[in-house]
């Protein structure tokens, strides 16, 4: 009796027999409206979906900061992308000193030609 | 680049990938065709332990959202007795509920409840396939035997059911009862005997 029932007695091969001819003639409401509540059930399944879209929020943020990252990282170190605009220190001064024209009047040029020589030397 | 492929893995993973969402389709097929396989029995089931329709649909519906919602992710093999405890539980609940509200009631003036519902056409059409003299045949088998099963205590009438319409084996039996298989076997056994003393050997 520890196994399945089908290897039973005349009676109960009987039972199953009727018991499974009534199931199959349940009615079509009855068929209806257990197709209804399985899908009733099984729209469970759907309904996170929402939830699962706002979940891409936090991945997208996070997509967007990593690839902020790589371009701030990556910016002037690529061979092909433009020189650099900046000047060293020395070659700023040199210009401020051979440009007296960006130079405010007013302003001490022996000042930033005694600077230049300094950081040249 | 090392950050593009970290980022990669990231989003390879089961919680953010395709994968995910496949997996989630083949979950909810499967559920389907468990529901589908079980839906008819659950419901032949729950309308012998509660006699009436409505009631048995309520907790076949029940017995499937609740194994869908907090159930629906364990393995498959675990989904059949884990339904028919939830439906056990269930009906038990109703019946509970009727027999309280039946104390209520009983002093209370009742309307003929079966003279309000609708002709199902459908139901009363005749199966096409069966001759009438054996589908009068069935007929009697039918309802006698759903009626001596009705009648049954419920717990020889949910091992009984289990085991012969739903095919569980003893240690399926017991899972969705939650008690031992020694339980089982005599909550069977019992139903067995009542059922031949009231139907006959083979009836």
């Amino acid at each position: 009796m520890s196994g399945k029932p089908e290897d039973g007695t005349e009676f109960e091969k009987r039972a199953r027999e009727v018991l499974e001819e009534s199931t199959a003639r349940l009615d079509g409401r009855t068929l209806s409206r257990l197709t209804q509540a399985r899908h009733a059930a099984l729209g469970q399944l759907q309904r996170p979906v929402r939830q699962r879209w706002f979940a891409w929020i936090p991945a997208g943020a996070a997509a967007a900061a990593a690839l902020a990252v790589i371009m701030w990282s990556g910016q002037g170190t690529e061979s092909g992308s433009e020189p650099a605009l900046s000047l060293s220190p020395a070659e700023d001064l040199e210009m401020l000193a051979d440009a007296p024209e960006f130079v405010d009047e007013g302003e001490d040029l022996e000042f930033y030609e005694w600077a230049a020589g300094e950081v040249e030397s | 680049m090392t950050a593009l492929v970290t980022l990669a893995g990231v989003y390879n993973t089961p919680v953010f990938g395709i994968e995910r969402s496949r997996e989630q389709q083949l979950n909810s097929r499967a559920l389907e065709q468990f529901l589908v396989s079980v839906e008819k029995r659950a419901f032949k089931i729950a309308q012998l332990g509660l006699r009436n329709d409505d009631d048995a649909l309520d907790a076949v519906q029940d017995a499937m959202m609740k194994l869908v919602q907090s159930y629906g992710s364990r393995a498959e093999d675990e989904w059949r007795p884990l339904f028919y405890r939830i439906l056990a539980n269930r009906i038990r609940d109703l019946q509970r509920r009727r027999t309280v509200r039946g104390r209520f009631m009983a002093w209370l003036p009742t309307r003929d409840e079966e003279n309000d519902e609708e002709i199902d056409l459908v139901a009363q059409a005749p199966s096409p396939e069966l001759t009438p003299a054996r589908r009068l045949e069935l007929d009697e088998a039918i309802g006698a035997l759903e009626t001596a099963v009705a009648e049954l205590p419920p717990r020889q009438q949910q091992a009984f059911l289990l085991r012969s319409l739903e095919g569980l084996d003893v240690g399926e039996t017991a899972s969705a009862m939650g008690c031992s298989e020694g339980s089982v076997k005599t909550h069977y056994f019992r139903a067995l005997a009542s059922l031949r003393a009231r139907l006959g050997e083979v009836f």
